[in-house]
């Protein structure tokens, strides 16, 4: 009976519709019953953010700008002349000691047999470095000689905003080439601009070039800040993470403070900047969450997972 | 289908006989040769047709009476019983009159068709067409395009045909009338062979002439081949020094000319033909020009104003270095590496000016001396001023040799050094670009280099900049000095005079006048030569040279520009193989 009555013309409640394509249905192609949108999920994948451990993750980011503002701190007191390079490299080096030191530290247990292979070729990265940077320093020093001083400047905020924005701050220990490529970039064209000697420079031209200690000086600095230091933070983060958070703070008040013994002002701003990014961010981020309103279906592409695990075996 | 007769206007006046000539299969067409007058022995006709080489047959019988005679129609019916033929045909002519009348006897069907003056249609009667051409133009000419291999008689077509069989025919054209020959016949020779005697002495002579100048080469090619000339050195040199170049060309090209075999294809004959012109032209030319420098010690103010002119190139050199090591207009270079340059390039000047002054006491009689070579032609005495040209700036040379090569450096580096900025590297194997990890001391020493080209970047790419250009400049003086050469070499002196003094001689095809259109009579058809065009002469005699074309397209030469890569822009294509 059902059967006869299904050729007919009105589809009757004996027949109920299935979502098939391969049987003919007495129901129109379109058509779909009560359990429409059934499958439908709303905000599928929100996540519930906790203010405080957002804004202990900001606060990578807070520490990297201040990191930035540091190193151009320490330019500014090279160019003024206010410090001079031998003293800021002894300090650097004295530095660089203390946080290898502090590295080895705090490297994780069960590695001892690596140890004397990694000081070994740690060893010969810190020759290769030194000795390069000192051997080009008198090439770079003359590089930027007659780029006008406003490209320079405009490369160098130019480079150093790319370092911050392509910075890998999930994990900072493998550095992002491009991000510290356009540091060492920003700090080559800063180090060509620091003034000269006053023994060495004749006075006739009117730029004077910087002494190759000047550029030696800024490139260790520039290789302290950029390169070894986020190792290090690497580290604090995975084996001590309170310190980590401590060192954040310390390092953003460093930066303010540096900032503002030379130019009141920035330093205003830096605090400014480094509270929004901080403390407001993170607000407006979950603040902003219950405005989300993801719909996600069987009409979403599918995503192929791989799971390659049961190559293994 | 309509018949076509191709007829000689020689035998247009030609009296009473049988015609002679050659049907062409498929075309349902005939070519009339020559006419044997009576009296004749059909019997000894024969004979003659079969010893006389040519492919030949009795295509009918021709009658113009003369005054008085008259009823020989039955007479010529009756001849082709004797030579048997598939189709005869009977033409005639009456003095006075232009038209032919024309009468055909096919012997199988033995029907007898007549075009009746003043009688069309009814019926399928056989149209015809009568063409007149001048039988010596078409024995002489050459049909283009040339067909190298042997032709295939169903497939060629008409025209190619007939003048092949006018060609071939011309064993049969040596019988004029004052031989006492068992026949007699008219043709376009018969009233007297042609020939000159200049035209034979050379004939006679010119078998020795060529055994003592195939004997001359030999020895010279063999010396040339010898040990100590085919050493490394000695092959590059000579293979850069245009005059060797094209010596070694001369010598092929008379080896050519000299071979003591005569040259039976069209083709082969043309190309002995213009090479031998073009030598010819080509060393009085150079003779004219020995003479005129010669004379007055003209050779020797030329040798005396060389090294003033190297002098003021080096001295120009210098003037433009010290321009480019202080701020050249207005951009500013980086310092110690113009410094470094401009020096590095001025002390070579230096040198190269000792050098020339060195050399200043011989130059006058090393000049005098190699000034002799140009009797060999005027190619020769263009090839030495390219040589002497390219040993005089040979600084200019290696200048960009080294602005080159910095600049290519700079630029490979560079191109290689932005991947590793942003973190990517060359995939040699998958010939694309991939992401890489890089160590911290890679990424370190790549990112201080690539400051440093990219700030020496515009230094490097000036000096090459003005390197390059002074280096084209040259080029381009050789570029035309090596163009002329060719062009002396390569152009076919000979077929152009001949094209231009015997068109005939150089076909492109035919067109076809309306001599005679009466109703009631065959259709009568003056077919004239088309000569072939300048251009097509040009164009197929042309004698293959190592011809100098550039050797990239404008696209490919700006793009090694570009990237710094050396430019050769001119190519000699040779002919031999190393």
């Amino acid at each position: 009976m059902g059967a006869d009555s299904g050729s007919g013309a009105a589809p009757g409640p004996a027949v109920s519709w299935r979502k098939v394509l391969w049987e003919r249905q007495p129901f129109p192609d379109n058509y779909v019953d009560r359990r429409f949108l059934e499958e439908l999920r709303r905000n599928e994948g929100l996540r519930q953010y906790r203010y405080w451990a957002v804004v202990q993750e900001a606060g990578l980011v807070a520490q990297q700008i201040s990191c930035v503002a540091l190193f151009l701190t320490l330019w500014l007191y090279m160019e003024q002349g206010l410090l001079s390079p031998s003293t800021l490299l002894w300090t650097g080096l004295l530095c660089a000691l203390l946080g290898y030191g502090l590295y080895q530290a705090l490297a994780p247990r069960g590695d001892s047999d690596n140890h004397h292979r990694t000081r070994w070729s740690d060893l010969q990265s810190a020759s290769i470095f030194l000795s390069f940077t000192f051997g080009f320093s008198p090439v770079l020093r003359t590089l930027t000689e007659s780029v006008c001083t406003d490209t320079v400047y405009a490369m160098t905020a130019l480079m150093l905003l790319a370092h911050l924005v392509a910075f890998p701050y999930a994990h900072p220990s493998p550095p992002g080439s491009l991000s510290l490529n356009a540091a060492l970039f920003a700090s080559v064209c800063l180090a060509s601009r620091l003034p000269g000697d006053l023994h060495t420079s004749g006075g006739l031209d009117s730029s004077s070039s910087p002494s190759s200690l000047h550029t030696f000086t800024m490139l260790c600095w520039a290789l302290l800040v950029f390169a070894l230091w986020p190792c290090l933070l690497q580290r604090l983060r995975d084996c001590a993470p309170w310190v980590f958070g401590c060192v954040c703070v310390l390092v953003g008040v460093c930066g303010v403070g540096g900032l503002g013994s030379l130019w009141p002002g920035g330093a205003v701003l830096l605090a400014a900047l480094l509270g929004t990014v901080t403390l407001l961010c993170p607000l407006l981020l979950i603040r902003l969450q219950s405005d989300k309103d993801n719909i996600q279906g069987p009409w979403d592409e599918a995503e192929i997972r791989e799971d390659l695990t049961h190559f293994l075996h | 289908m309509v018949l076509k007769i191709f007829f000689p206007q020689c035998c247009n006046k030609a009296d009473s006989g049988l015609l002679v000539g050659r049907w062409i299969p498929g075309q349902n067409s005939a070519v009339v040769l020559a006419v044997i007058h009576y009296p004749f022995i059909p019997g000894q006709v024969k004979q003659y047709i079969h010893q006389s080489g040519v492919d030949l047959t009795v295509l009918g019988s021709w009658s113009m009476p003369k005054e008085g005679q008259e009823g020989m129609e039955s007479f010529l019916r009756d001849l082709s019983t004797i030579f048997p033929q598939g189709q005869w045909l009977q033409l005639s002519r009456e003095m006075g009159k232009i038209g032919f009348r024309y009468g055909k006897l096919i012997q199988q069907e033995k029907e007898l068709k007549e075009d009746v003056e003043g009688e069309e249609g009814g019926g399928e009667k056989d149209k015809v067409i009568f063409i007149h051409y001048e039988q010596r133009k078409v024995m002489l000419s050459q049909l283009h395009p040339i067909d190298n291999g042997v032709p295939d008689p169903q497939t060629e077509s008409q025209l190619p045909q007939v003048f092949g069989t006018v060609c071939q025919s011309e064993p049969l054209f040596f019988l004029d009338k004052y031989d006492d020959g068992p026949v007699k016949m008219t043709h376009w020779q018969s009233e007297g062979r042609e020939g000159s005697i200049i035209v034979e002495l050379m004939k006679q002579a010119s078998t020795p002439v060529c055994l003592l100048t195939t004997w001359m080469l030999t020895l010279w090619t063999s010396l040339c081949s010898s040990r100590i000339l085919n050493m490394r050195p000695m092959r590059f040199i000579s293979s850069k020094l245009s005059t060797c170049v094209q010596l070694s060309y001369r010598t092929e090209h008379l080896q050519t000319v000299c071979s003591p075999t005569r040259a039976t294809a069209h083709n082969h004959f043309m190309r002995k033909a213009n090479i031998f012109v073009s030598f010819f032209v080509d060393v009085s030319l150079g003779l004219l020009l020995v003479s005129w420098m010669y004379r007055e010690n003209r050779i020797g103010k030329l040798a005396n104003t060389l090294v003033p002119a190297a002098d003021y190139v080096a001295k120009e050199l210098e003037e433009l270095l010290q321009w480019l090591m202080g701020a050249p207009a207005g951009l500013k270079m980086n310092r110690a590496l113009d410094q470094v340059l401009g020096r590095f390039f001025l002390y070579h000047i230096h040198l190269w000016i000792s050098y020339i002054h060195l050399m200043s006491p011989f130059v006058e009689m090393i000049l005098w001396y190699v000034g002799l070579s140009a009797c060999l032609g005027l190619t020769f005495a263009l090839s030495l001023l390219s040589d002497i040209t390219a040993l005089l700036t040979f600084h200019i040379y290696c200048f960009y040799v080294y602005g080159a090569r910095l600049y290519c450096m700079t630029v490979y580096g560079l191109s290689s050094l932005w991947r590793l900025f942003r973190g990517k590297k060359w995939n040699v194997l998958r010939q694309r670009v991939d992401s890489c990890s890089y160590d911290l001391d890679q990424l370190f020493i790549g990112t201080l280099l690539f400051t440093i080209l990219l700030f020496l970047l515009p230094t490097t790419a000036l000096y090459y900049l003005v390197f390059t250009l002074l280096r084209l400049v040259v080029v381009m003086f050789q570029g035309v000095l090596h163009l002329s050469v060719d062009f002396i070499n390569s152009f076919p002196l000979f077929a152009m005079g001949l094209r231009l003094f015997r068109s005939y001689r150089l076909a492109e095809g035919v067109k076809f006048r309306v001599l005679c259109e009466e109703p009631g009579t065959p259709l009568h058809l003056m077919m004239d030569i088309n000569p072939l065009k300048v251009s097509s002469v040009v164009q197929t005699y042309r004698t293959p040279t190592y011809s100098c074309y550039p050797k990239d397209s404008w696209l490919a030469l700006c793009k090694k520009l570009f990237l710094g890569e050396l430019i050769y822009p001119w190519r000699h294509k040779t002919t031999k193989i190393d």
